[in-house]
């Protein structure tokens, strides 16, 4: 009964607050209280307890539980945050279905059929969050999102595909294999690549995650790389655990997995290098990071998962940081929208440092969290090979290279607002030629506390980390790839 | 040849409806042909009898869950071809600004320029041909390298599969490319019908639930973009 209950509640919420669309306060009141709901139903759920129902087996582990209440987290910053910032009209309804479609991913990753379902539906929903549009919006929809939503439809379904025939193929041929037949290993292998890799954005197929953060408001981004893409990579962990054949029989595909993953962090650290742009190099840095997780669960190891996992967490609060501070630095402060802003840090001294404290998150850099995810991934890394440890260094060096680049040309330039020299009226001056006053607005102060609690969460597990660590290393234990190759 | 006919005939509609989708140009003939297709999908797996009957239509047996199968494919059809005749999401002209309206007086001229002076040309069905082609090779090729179920079967969901690829890849517009996935979605449809020991209610009802939130995403995406460019070609799409 908990568990119909933690499929439904949001969906019904949800189909409740389509009607309140319009009005801004109480749909994101209704939306909250929702989150909040939801997150005692998911405390309530029985772990590890699982129930038949309509032949399906529902159950829930303790990490499940851990992420979903993440996602819950991460949801109500994000509807907080929508108080401050614009929004499409139907954000509310669509992102409280898709965590009622994440959360039922979640509860029936027993069932990989149902779960691959469940994630190709949800990739359909994004795309109507994609395209949306704010509420009384006077312009129209842009072509850029409507290319991202087309990319994005084809992507999940391509994705959802891919999964589908790896798990029709591991129920066809594993249970009846015969002498005579050869092993699908490699095809199966190369289809969960090809799947998964789809979802969590790793080279070649990153593109669309960058798309995304650009030509989407932030919170579409932030719902979609939070609960989307962390959803999947547990998949990828319980597809392992419940198929422990897949990495037992492919090593060397187990290898060319984190291989992907140290040159995704390469490619897209050096992609974001290469250009300085506010949303763009951030994307990039998440795809990296993207990578540098699949490495950590490729190499099957404790140390691995458990890096692996801590840094999903980190790279979603890291994710709700960074987008919030730049919706916040992108508000308009009264300068011509053309002008590349180089002062950010300046003008907007609250959300430039959240922005500042959500890529150090991202990197890696103490006293955060993600410092403790990265060693153990770094520790995985050497107990695979010497090689690994210089690509992930690579891969690390170029992001922070990236990193530092965005903030030196975007961030850290020469303050405008310094006190500068009054230019006298020259002849001919006209009124209209004049620059008109700057309107220099504040900063919410209440959503710049929102950013630096989020990072302070992160400094206290990063102080403690076996506060979540302890959780994540019981997990482990009861996964059985990993006995497979330790 | 006549008794070839008899046994074949759902899977010949399949191959023939499917082949249409990739090759034809007009809306109004891929979106009969879709329909067909998932009547001749349902009509194979009633006949291959994966389900057993059991319930009486008119006087017809037939299986609730390929009932269910062709209610999922009727919607989806119905979603895209009201989709097709109404289209536009009209944009309420009082709640644009100035440059959006002119944007969209300039997107309506290009799109009848369009009309004008692009008539349909053979050209336009060379590369489905090929494609085409392509698709029967690896239809009868890919059942016996790589088999799952029955040959029927193999070659069913491998033909609806690369039909399916290949309309994603030669599409033009928007509407067609949205074919070319269900098609996708189709095969999978077929290949967990035609496989599953026991078949599951929540699996079938999700997969008949993908179909119709897939072409209603379709529908959504054709009315906007057909609402901002007056067109549904894709190279206007991604003209700067």
């Amino acid at each position: 009964m908990l568990y119909l209950l933690t499929i439904s509640f949001p969906i019904a919420m949800a189909a409740g607050l389509f009607l309140l669309r319009a009005r801004q306060i109480p749909a994101i009141t209704g939306a909250i209280l929702t989150v909040l709901m939801q997150m005692l139903l998911v405390i309530q759920l029985p772990v590890d307890a699982p129930v038949r129902l309509l032949g399906l087996t529902l159950a829930i582990d303790p990490l499940g539980r851990l992420i979903m209440l993440t996602i819950l987290g991460i949801a109500l910053f994000a509807y907080t945050v929508n108080f401050f910032i614009a929004h499409g009209e139907h954000f509310i309804p669509i992102s409280l279905l898709l965590l009622g479609f994440t959360h039922t991913t979640i509860i029936l990753m027993q069932e990989p059929f149902v779960a691959t379902l469940l994630l190709v539906s949800s990739g359909f929903l994004a795309i109507l969050a994609i395209v949306d549009l704010p509420i009384g919006s006077s312009v129209l929809v842009e072509r850029s999102p409507l290319i991202t939503a087309l990319h994005y439809l084809v992507l999940v379904l391509l994705s959802g595909f891919a999964m589908y025939m790896a798990y029709v193929l591991l129920t066809i041929y594993w249970p009846t294999e015969q002498s005579s037949q050869s092993s699908p290993a490699q095809l199966i292998m190369s289809l969960i690549i090809v799947g998964f890799g789809m979802r969590l954005a790793i080279f070649p197929f990153h593109s669309w995650l960058v798309e995304l953060a650009e030509y989407t408001t932030p919170m579409v981004t932030v719902i979609v790389i939070t609960a989307l893409n962390s959803t999947s990579l547990l998949f990828l962990i319980s597809t392992f655990q419940f198929f422990p054949i897949i990495v037992a029989e492919n090593t060397r595909g187990m290898h060319v997995l984190m291989f992907l993953g140290a040159i995704t962090m390469i490619v897209a650290a050096l992609f974001g290098l290469a250009t300085a742009h506010l949303r763009r190099t951030p994307s990039y840095l998440v795809v990296a990071n993207s990578g540098f997780m699949v490495f950590g669960v490729a190499s099957a190891t404790s140390n691995g998962l458990a890096g692996s996992i801590l840094d999903l967490f980190n790279h979603m609060i890291a994710v709700l940081v960074i987008y919030v501070s730049i919706a916040l630095l992108e508000r308009p402060d009264g300068r011509p929208v053309v002008t590349l802003r180089s002062d950010l840090l300046w003008r907007w001294p609250l959300a430039g440092s959240g922005f500042i404290g959500g890529c150090l998150l991202l990197l890696g850099a103490p006293p955060f969290s993600s410092f403790t995810s990265k060693l153990l991934v770094y520790n995985a890394a050497a107990e695979s090979g010497a090689h690994f440890v210089v690509l992930l260094g690579i891969g690390s060096l170029l992001m922070l290279a990236a990193v530092a680049r965005l903030l030196y040309e975007r961030l850290l330039g020469a303050a405008e607002e310094l006190p500068t020299e009054q230019m006298p009226i020259l002849l001919a001056t006209q009124e209209m030629s004049r620059q008109s006053d700057r309107k220099l607005i504040g900063e919410p102060v209440g959503l710049s506390i929102v950013i630096f609690l989020l990072l302070g969460v992160s400094a206290v597990i990063g102080l403690y980390p076996q506060l979540i660590l302890v959780t994540i290393e019981d997990v482990i234990r009861g996964l059985t790839f990993v006995r497979v190759t330790s | 040849m006549g008794e070839f006919l008899d046994i074949y005939w759902p899977l010949i509609g399949i191959s023939v409806s499917a082949a249409v989708i990739l090759m034809a140009q007009q809306r109004r003939t891929t979106l009969i042909s879709l329909l067909f297709n998932y009547l001749f999908v349902a009509a194979f797996l009633s006949q291959q009898q994966f389900i057993k009957p059991d319930l009486d239509l008119f006087g017809i047996m037939v299986s609730t869950t390929v009932l269910v199968k062709i209610i999922a494919g009727l919607s989806a059809v119905t979603i895209l071809a009201i989709t097709a005749l109404t289209f536009s999401r009209d944009y309420e002209a009082s709640a644009l600004d100035e440059f959006s309206l002119a944007e969209l007086r300039r997107a309506a001229r290009q799109a009848r320029r369009l009309e004008i002076v692009s008539p349909r040309r053979f050209a336009d069905v060379v590369v489905p041909m090929w494609a085409m082609v392509l698709v029967a090779i690896a239809s009868f090729i890919l059942p016996r390298l790589y088999p799952i179920g029955s040959e029927e079967v193999d070659f069913a969901w491998y033909w609806l599969t690369l039909t399916g690829f290949f309309t994603i890849v030669t599409a033009s517009d928007v509407l067609k490319l949205g074919l070319g996935l269900l098609l996708c979605v189709s095969s999978i449809d077929l290949l967990y019908t035609a496989i599953a020991s026991t078949v599951q209610v929540f699996p079938l009802a999700l997969l008949g639930l993908t179909t119709i939130v897939l072409s209603l995403a379709v529908s959504y995406l054709s009315g906007l973009m057909f609402g901002r460019l007056k067109t549904l070609e894709l190279n206007e799409l991604y003209k700067r």
